[in-house]
């Protein structure tokens, strides 16, 4: 049984497939006279069912060497694409992971989305996600996984426009498109020069060809830099991080998968590409370099943010820094240790928050206080949430942020102290939220505040519940270190920095000791980490500048030059045209005339000749 | 008396044809001018019969055609012209433009 389930586990992406094209059924076009409810809960159904495969699948795979399967794409005149699939317990962890939060996020939508019309789309669009992470974790090629990233590229277009009527939601899918579509075009650079430089696309005979490939370093840095700007785009790092922020008009159910799974989806394919970025120092160089930044900039401005959706985006960025920090020093499974812990605090955290915005509304965290009287199951999720996420022993990503502090001390001690600075920041953030929302005296978008109905809370406490047991499970997988062998030093470094941003958060934002609106240092700087160190003016000067003048200059060229020359070819038919008719003059003697002239004309060259 | 001679003065008449034919606004002097034409063949006729065709003398008898011939055509030519002046009261030839692009 176990063994079928292992090597039938590739239904999974299938399942959720066939639920989100199910749920189109209940589109308000086509299925008129019921509601769209049906839709949620088809999809909701099959995606536990692909939960509890890919859940049943687990103990077989455990301790189990990798299982490949592969199938022929296409066979054509010497391309071979074979789309080749590795069942792993990894693979299979990860799509338990995945199909699990979207279970939670598909029954907490049913709360959130109950006075919307459009489950359908909405729906429609969780299962192609699901579907298109299952089968990227799956999926053992480069090849198809950017396929699966461009159709989650098109998903994230379509279901971040859901509200389309709405001009922020449109300009912001507009936005999240073209910036992913910019690192996966790069990306394909990468993957179509890799071809010829290893001759396959699988993920497994890459990783052996890097062991021995000699490259020139020029080609390796280039491939590096192109291999690590897909996923510079997916998981909204700078410079291409603008997405993630406008993102947050989408529907909240969304951005729970969003800001816990989807981003990672770039995480994934740069970790495993690792093997081919370890080619190139530079390319390491650039990841860490890339990482760093972001996880500084954007846990900074995560901390200027007055939107709650927006404020958590940006720890969201932060943390996939963190992740491109680990793959550039080449610890990939710290890696995926700490996608896995850091996935699930977030989602509680989104959906926390999201239980909140539901009946009070607004977003602006100034706005709130004072829920924790009466909304204490919100709230503490939210804590759970915050705990998980920052280096808080004993909870989920302090155990990932130890293991890469200990690898990295003797190394590379200044990313321990970016390390250090990112996890003070980011405690510092989530007290900051906590405090604003759930501290303080109650404002009057807050005055009432009920608690909301089950099917927001059941998912977010069963989350809550599992953000607990992620220290248990990381000790059942043996991912912990064992006794008190762990560096002590950097988990004391790192308790101190969560501990300084707790408090500072605590000191500043819970209570009545500091002045609100809280104003740090002078006015621009907070503006300038408020709007986001100006990213969308920076864009609007740079490239789209540079692309709208050259598509101008382009257009008018088209118009007036290509348009012109064939005009002037018509125009001057036209003209002699009307010339030429002047010869037929009425006058017989004229004709004469003529025929004499041609007479002359045909004996002179007759003789002449 | 040489046949250049007669054949130049053929010419000549021709070419004073031409300019006849081309260049009169009466409908009546571009038929005369045909006239002259004709003569000027007709005189060329006359000379190679002579000059080269003595025996034979081929070239009368093609002569006495075109005399034949043109007496037709001005009759043909005049009743044309009584028939457009029957219509617009003039033979001046640049009233005739009706036809023009």
């Amino acid at each position: 049984m176990d063994h079928f389930l292992g090597t039938t586990v590739w239904f999974v992406p299938c399942y959720t497939l066939i639920g989100g094209i199910i749920s189109g059924m209940w589109s308000p076009g086509i299925l008129r006279r019921i509601g769209p409810r049906p839709a949620g809960y088809a999809n909701a159904l099959m995606t536990l069912l692909a939960f509890t495969h890919s859940l049943f699948a687990l103990p077989g795979i455990w301790n189990q060497p990798p299982q490949t399967l592969s199938w022929t794409w296409l066979d054509a005149a010497g391309l071979h694409l074979s789309l080749d699939l590795e069942i792993s317990a990894v693979s299979v962890g990860a799509m338990a992971l995945v199909t699990g939060l979207n279970l939670l996020a598909q029954i907490f939508a049913v709360g959130y989305m109950e006075m919307d019309w459009g489950w359908a789309r909405f729906y429609a669009l969780l299962g192609l996600f699901e579907a298109g992470i299952c089968s990227l974790i799956l999926c053992n090629s480069l090849f198809f996984s950017y396929v699966v990233l461009e159709i989650l590229t098109l998903g994230t277009y379509l279901l971040v426009g859901l509200w389309f009527s709405q001009g922020l939601v449109v300009t912001g899918a507009r936005d999240a498109f073209l910036t992913k579509r910019v690192g996966d075009l790069v990306l394909l650079m990468a993957v179509v020069a890799l071809l010829p430089l290893a001759g396959t696309w699988n993920f497994t005979e890459l990783a052996q060809w890097a062991q021995t490939a000699q490259l020139d370093p020029t080609v390796a840095t280039l491939l590096g830099l192109a291999l690590i700007a897909g996923p510079l785009g997916k998981c909204a790092q700078f410079p291409l991080h603008l997405w993630l922020d406008e993102a947050m008009e989408g529907p909240l159910p969304s951005t729970i998968l969003r800001n816990s799974v989807v981003v990672a989806t770039g995480a994934w394919v740069l970790i495993k590409l690792e093997p081919v970025l370890a080619l190139s120092e530079i390319g390491l160089a650039a990841a860490v370099a890339i990482g760093s930044v972001t996880a500084v900039g954007a846990s900074a401005i995560a901390i200027a943010q007055i939107d709650m959706k927006r404020s958590l985006s940006y720890s969201v960025s932060a943390y996939m820094g963190l992740v491109f920090i680990a793959v550039g020093t080449g610890q990939t499974d710290t890696a995926l240790m700490l996608l896995f812990a850091y996935a699930v605090a977030m989602a509680l955290l989104v959906m926390s928050v999201g239980g909140i915005v539901w009946n009070n509304i607004t977003q602006d965290l100034t706005q709130y206080g004072g829920l924790w009287s009466r909304r204490p199951l919100s709230g503490l999720s939210f804590i759970i949430g915050g705990a998980g996420l920052i280096a808080l022993p004993p909870f989920g990503c302090f155990w990932a942020l130890l293991q890469m502090a200990d690898r990295l001390w003797a190394t590379r001690p200044e990313l321990v102290a970016v390390l250090l600075l990112v996890n003070g920041l980011s405690a510092f953030s989530v007290t900051r939220e906590f405090g604003l929302l759930f501290a303080g005296k109650t404002k009057p978008m807050t005055v009432r505040s009920p608690e909301v109905h089950w099917p927001m809370v059941l998912p977010m406490l069963i989350l809550a519940g599992f953000a607990l047991h992620v220290p248990i499970l990381l000790w059942q997988w043996q991912l912990l270190p064992d006794g008190l062998s762990f560096n002590l030093a950097a988990a004391i470094l790192l308790s101190v920095s969560s501990a300084i941003g707790l408090g500072l958060g605590a000191f500043v934002y819970i209570g009545d000791r500091w002045e609100k609106p809280v104003r740090l240092g002078s006015a621009s700087l907070q503006n300038f980490f408020a709007y986001d160190f100006y990213t969308a003016k920076l864009y609007k000067l740079t490239i789209v500048f540079a692309v709208t003048i050259v598509s101008r200059l382009i257009s008018w060229f088209d118009r007036y030059i290509v348009d012109g020359f064939v005009n002037l070819v018509g125009l001057a038919t036209v003209f002699s045209g009307q010339t030429l008719k002047y010869n037929v003059s009425g006058q017989t003697q004229f004709y004469v005339l003529t025929i004499l002239f041609g007479v002359a004309t045909l004996v002179t060259l007759a003789i002449w000749l | 008396m040489q046949l250049q001679y007669f054949l130049v003065l053929a010419a000549a008449l021709f070419c004073i044809g031409i300019y006849g034919l081309i260049t009169s606004r009466n409908a009546v002097r571009v038929l005369m001018s045909i006239e002259l034409l004709l003569n000027a063949v007709n005189l060329n006729l006359m000379a190679f019969s002579n000059f080269l065709d003595s025996g034979e003398i081929k070239g009368q008898v093609f002569g006495v055609f075109v005399i034949t011939v043109a007496a037709a055509e001005a009759a043909v030519g005049l009743a044309i012209v009584l028939a457009i002046y029957r219509n617009r009261d003039t033979v001046d030839m640049e009233q005739f433009n009706l036809l023009k692009w």
